[in-house]
């Protein structure tokens, strides 16, 4: 049974890197868009693994597109290199936000990241001499020259990276820290876990991980602005893939970012903005039916049988 | 030598006092029992102690050294350990797993010796079948697992909390006998309880708080037939 799992990863991985090789751009593209969205949910439910619900994506998904620009544009450094930046300006930000932040629990911390990825917008908005102010940064040209087999590759990498961040989570104390902070705080602090230190820790590595994609949608399309690259979508989508594959493990935001993504990919051909409107059936139905999603789910029919 | 006391801890809660000016020591190695009525400040005395509150006025003072400013899993990590009245496992861990986040973060093990420590935790005080899903565990093992969650962490304080509430007689009994095997590693116990006959059994001095202040202490046979006490909390009973 054991062997049998590896058997399928590494089809997998094989299918997932040779993909640029039997399918067109248009397909490439997608499956990058897939990835990056998954990326961002797989980082949204390693945070609340520790029972912290943000709502804060879009935040540092801009914060890393707007430093990987303007370092980008002001010091000639390496597309990757300002992709990087990116991750370590939303890593600073959410480190120094965090120790204010995450005093607040539940409904109060959810709607201040909420309110940190709006501040952060309306900065970004009027410190035009840095930012370019309402009409955003254009960047001379995208990372690969467009080469849309490349790009896939690399948003490949960064999703696999962050699995395998997410597997290191759950794989060492850091999963009983987080575990035990969510069901129960006041048992976690009595055991000697240190809650404040692995909270920080969580949100300014998940807030990385937002800061990177978004450094790389910056340089995928050569251009960040404050509406585009604050969007509620890259707070909204990845909850609700984290929600329909499954929270608190890697296969479940990773499933139910694939679902999504495919369906959502698909219904935007069929009825243009109708998508979002599917995306909240989708939540609600899973909320009612299936609150543990997609991986859940079978787990548990899996386990009863 | 006494390995923690009081000074003149005081808790209030709005314009209720839940403490006032507590002054207790826990001896090495003994085994105290605190007792009162509800609403007494017995959890609270616990809470404060173990740094779930902090206190208004007061000092909490452990091997001669000043904690009451230090936050709980420090506290933890010095060697005060405490099960909490309303039992409260970790539902997303196994029973195992409950017990390994005592000594990963209460003694710093590491995963391999985590386990291996709660394994012989489990041993120690008779749970079986480790990996269960904690929600299929009885009272009583659900009641093992929060004293083994606790001695995970290595307390040479242990405090517990009501521990024997919903237990019959036999499992009763058989949790007073671990409890006297925790004590004979060393380690200094502190039960908080209602069960008369536990505390007589268990104890060997007695501290009876009343509206958050001491008004007796020393053995049970003294204690019980202290006229305070009586109107306090036994009266009902004679």
């Amino acid at each position: 049974m054991k062997n049998w799992r590896y058997i399928v990863y590494a089809v997998v991985i094989v299918l997932a890197i040779s993909l640029p090789f039997y399918t067109g751009a248009y397909h490439q593209h997608v499956a990058t868009t897939i990835l990056m969205f998954l990326t961002l949910a797989l980082s949204w439910d390693m945070l609340i693994r520790a029972g912290q619900l943000s709502f804060g994506i879009a935040g540092f998904f801009g914060v890393g597109g707007y430093a990987a620009a303007i370092t980008y544009l002001n010091w000639d450094i390496s597309p990757f290199l300002s992709i990087a930046l990116g991750g370590l300006a939303a890593f600073v930000i959410a480190l120094v936000l965090g120790f204010a932040v995450l005093r607040l629990r539940g409904m109060y911390f959810a709607i201040t990241t909420l309110a940190l990825a709006e501040i952060f917008r309306v900065i970004v908005r009027n410190w035009s001499s840095l930012t370019g102010g309402p009409e955003g940064m254009v960047l001379p040209s995208t990372i690969f020259g467009g080469d849309s087999a490349q790009i896939y590759w690399l948003l490949l990498a960064i999703a696999i990276a962050t699995i395998i961040v997410s597997e290191v989570f759950q794989r060492t104390r850091i999963h009983f820290a987080l575990t035990s902070i969510r069901n129960n705080e006041t048992v976690a602090k009595a055991s000697g876990v240190d809650i404040f230190k692995y909270l920080v820790l969580a949100f300014a590595i998940t807030s990385a991980i937002q800061g990177i994609v978004g450094g790389a949608y910056a340089q995928i399309y050569g251009f960040v602005s404050p509406e585009g690259s604050f969007h509620l979508d890259f707070t909204l989508l990845p909850l609700a893939m984290a929600l329909l594959g499954g929270m608190y493990s890697t296969p479940g935001p990773v499933v139910g970012g694939l679902v999504l993504g495919i369906v959502a990919e698909y219904l935007k051909l069929q009825i243009p903005y109708g998508h979002l409107l599917v995306y909240g059936v989708i939540i609600v139905v899973v909320i009612l039916f299936m609150p543990k999603g997609i991986v859940g789910t079978i787990r548990e029919r899996l386990q009863r049988r | 030598m006494s390995t923690l006391e009081t000074e003149s801890l005081t808790k209030r809660f709005g314009g209720l006092t839940a403490l006032n000016k507590v002054n207790f020591e826990l001896r090495e190695n003994e085994i105290l029992g605190i007792i009162g009525p509800n609403g007494a400040g017995k959890t609270t005395l616990i809470n404060v102690i173990s740094g779930i509150y902090l206190p208004n006025s007061g000092k909490v003072i452990f091997d001669g050294k000043d904690i009451t400013a230090l936050p709980a899993h420090i506290r933890c990590r010095l060697g005060i350990g405490r099960t909490f009245q309303l039992i409260r496992p970790l539902e997303n861990l196994n029973l195992l797993q409950n017990i390994m986040v005592g000594s990963l973060f209460g003694q710093g093990a590491g995963l391999r010796e985590a386990r291996k420590k709660a394994e012989e935790i489990c041993e120690f005080l008779g749970l079986l079948q480790s990996e269960r899903d904690i929600t299929k565990l009885t009272v009583l093992e659900i009641k093992k697992m929060e004293i083994a969650h606790a001695l995970a962490t290595k307390p040479k304080i242990l405090f517990l909390d009501e521990i024997m509430a919903g237990l019959n007689i036999d499992e009763t009994k058989e949790i007073i006998e671990a409890v006297r095997r925790v004590r004979t590693q060393g380690v200094t116990i502190c039960v908080v309880e209602h069960v008369m006959s536990v505390i007589k059994e268990l104890t060997e001095r007695v501290i009876v708080l009343d509206g958050g202040e001491i008004i007796a202490q020393g053995p049970y046979e003294e204690v019980s037939n202290n006229p305070r006490v009586i109107s306090a909390y036994l009266g009902e009973e004679r």
